[in-house]
């Protein structure tokens, strides 16, 4: 039997910033990490430790300056700008603390946009989308523009853009950030559902009781992993 | 891609900003407007000469006395009617259909009480062949009234009216030219836009009499020569060129006493001028749509900057260069069209209005229609193709960490 591929496999990962005065900052400092598929992963940290710089990194929107990353068993290296944007398009979903949707374009329009990319008709499009909106119980505002919603129902909006195209990883960056106590948990109820059906879920936080969520807590300090517990 | 999602998309951006978007736009209006503007009245200039030709026929010519056009104001007195004869009867000259030779003076007519000073045109029998009058009463002049010099005056419907009064029947009446009796024979009505009033407003007269009673000399200011083919016009115009030099006693050193101008020479000349000012303009307007391009250039790298975390958050959701690229470019373009439409618009409405100022045909070129959507688009594309593509390529975690 052949030995089993991780979904999420980092090695030794780097990320230095440059600045401005020729000096550059090492956000990430050497992190290793396995996720395997199914997983409930919570990211915690301290501001600045360098939660995000890590999570766009497994999302393939930054590259690490050194060190392994392999998605899928496959270096992300290989991959070319376009490839990138297909995985992401296909593979992986998104939900950012804020600026997640489009404005003055319909709830229901932000949600179509990656099906979009991903070249499906507008009929299919409007059908998935609507589904997705449903599972979120945002259906009713589909036509509304996202501007004109609340800060809980912009990130139901985003839970659905981001499952429309079924991925196989979510990655959440304070989701819930913006939000109160109640809201957050609704959310987080939704992300936990998602999981369930089988979605490997990275989320980011910096709250114990939304961290509580997830199956697996991660935490890092000054770009490095300090603890790694599973429930 | 879904270009209809896409183009739907920029109206609602370029709608954000109404002001702006307007703006912009106005340098690619300007361009347009005045392409169509001008195109369009240069057209319907073109088209009023024609009509105005064609209303006499492209199938003559006229012969004037005189090396140049101030001859005949010095009254220059080259051609006579042996000239008129000779062109009549050479065999070698078989494509002359009719020769009208015309003599033209102003005289004092009076009659039924009135006394004015009229132009009096001594012409022959064949001069409706070219002039195309609608006879209003009675006829025009016949041969016989030239051979038997008879006294005999057709009324143009004006003089006719300036005379008689509106919707009466002169013929048969005396009018007085110069002194003179002469029997009133016809009334003619001239419809031609540009020499119509001139010729409504004459007394014709058989030129053998205007010799004589009216200018008291031989004297022809233009000999009409229509032909049966008009493609070989130019021909027959160097055949009576050759014959004339002739006649006159006129060596190789010495240049024609006379001039010959034919309905196509006034139409190219026409249409030199109209294509020499469109050309004009056009070089214009496209002064214009640079700097029109330029100004789309300049908006769409600011939105561009406003929009970079937009841009992130699009290549997060997987837009690639490609997509990116496309709804900057066709934001451009649907700029520019739009601008390109409203040009067009206003040109349109602008050719009609001074059209019927001028009073010359309203003419709507869809060449220049067509060209104008194309020349908006090719704007839209050449200068919205550098935003474009800088928001394109830009990587999407710098875009979305764009604060
Ligand atoms: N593009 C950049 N250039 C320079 N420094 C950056 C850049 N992006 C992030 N950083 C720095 O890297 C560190 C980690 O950032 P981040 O990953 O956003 O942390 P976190 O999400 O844990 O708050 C921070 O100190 C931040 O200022
Ligand atoms: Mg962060």
């Amino acid at each position: 039997m052949a030995t089993k591929i991780p979904l999420i496999k980092l090695e030794k990962v780097t990320k230095r910033y440059p600045l401005a005065d020729g000096e550059s900052y090492q956000a990430l400092n050497g992190v290793s990490l396995i996720v395997e598929k199914g997983e409930f992963v919570a990211i915690m940290g301290p501001s600045g430790s360098g939660k995000s710089t890590f999570m766009h990194i497994m999302g393939l929107l930054d590259i690490p300056s050194t060190g392994k990353y392999l998605l899928k068993g496959k270096d992300v290296k290989s991959y070319t700008s376009d490839e990138l944007a297909d995985i992401r398009n296909k593979d992986i979903g998104f939900v950012f603390q804020s600026f997640n949707l489009l404005s003055r374009t319909t709830v229901i329009k932000n949600v179509e946009r990656p099906m979009m990319y991903a070249g499906i008709s507008q009929e299919e499009r409007t059908k998935r989308a609507m589904d997705a909106l449903r599972l979120v119980q945002i259906d009713n505002k589909a036509e509304n523009l996202s501007n004109h919603i609340s800060g809980g129902q912009i990130q139901r909006v985003a839970i659905a853009r981001a499952m429309v195209m079924e991925p196989s990883i979510l990655l959440a960056d304070e989701p819930t950030g913006n939000l109160d106590t109640k809201t957050s948990k609704e959310i987080m109820n939704h992300i936990k559902d998602l999981n369930k059906k089988g979605t490997t879920v990275i989320l980011i936080t910096h709250e114990e009781d939304i961290a509580d969520f997830a199956k697996r807590i991660i935490k890092i300090v000054d770009g490095k992993i300090v603890t790694d517990r599973k429930k | 891609m879904d270009y209809r999602e896409i183009v739907k998309t920029s109206l609602q951006v370029l709608r954000r900003n109404v002001m702006r978007t307007s703006l912009t736009m106005l340098g690619i209006i300007i361009g347009i407007t005045s392409v169509i503007l001008i195109v369009s009245i240069g057209q319907g200039a073109v088209k009023f000469i024609t009509d105005e030709l064609s209303s006499f026929g492209t199938d003559y010519f006229q012969i004037s006395p005189g090396a140049d056009q101030f001859s005949t104001l010095t009254g220059s007195n080259t051609l006579t009617l042996d000239d008129v004869e000779a062109i009549k009867t050479d065999p070698s000259l078989t494509n002359v259909n009719k020769v009208i030779p015309v003599s033209l003076q102003a005289a004092r007519v009076t009659a039924n009480d009135e006394d004015e000073t009229v132009n009096i045109s001594g012409t022959t029998t064949d001069a409706p062949a070219i002039l195309r009058p609608e006879i209003l009463y009675g006829e025009f002049l016949s041969s016989e009234n030239n051979t038997a010099s008879e006294h005999v005056a057709v009324m143009g419907s004006d003089a006719s009216e300036t005379f008689f009064g509106e919707d009466t029947n002169p013929t048969g009446e005396r009018i007085r030219i110069n002194g003179t009796p002469y029997l009133v024979i016809g009334v003619a009505h001239f419809e031609s836009a540009l020499a119509g009033s001139v010729l409504s407003n004459s007394i014709f007269v058989p030129i053998n009499v205007m010799f004589r009673e009216i200018q008291g000399q031989e004297r022809i200011q233009e000999i009409n020569v229509s032909v049966h083919n008009t493609e070989l016009i130019n021909q027959t115009i160097d055949d009576i060129e050759v014959l004339l030099r002739d006649r006159h006693d006129l060596n190789e050193g010495n240049e024609n006493d006379f001039r010959i101008s034919s309905a196509q020479d006034i139409l190219s000349t026409v249409e030199t001028i109209t294509s020499l000012l469109t050309l004009m303009i056009a070089a214009i307007s496209g002064i214009s749509l640079i700097v029109g391009g330029v100004g789309v250039m300049n908006i769409m790298l600011v939105s561009v900057t406003e929009r970079t975390k937009e841009i992130g958050l699009l290549k997060a959701i997987g837009a690639k260069e490609k997509d990116i690229l496309t709804q900057f470019l066709i934001e451009a373009v649907v700029m520019t069209v739009f601008g390109g439409i409203i040009g067009i618009i206003l040109g349109i409405s602008g050719a009609f209005v001074v059209s019927s100022l001028v009073g010359i045909p309203f003419v709507v070129s869809p060449v220049a229609i067509l060209l104008a959507v194309g020349v908006s688009s090719l704007v839209g594309i050449a200068f919205g193709l550098y935003p474009a593509r800088k928001a394109a390529r830009l990587s999407p975690i710098d875009a979305l960490r764009y604060e």
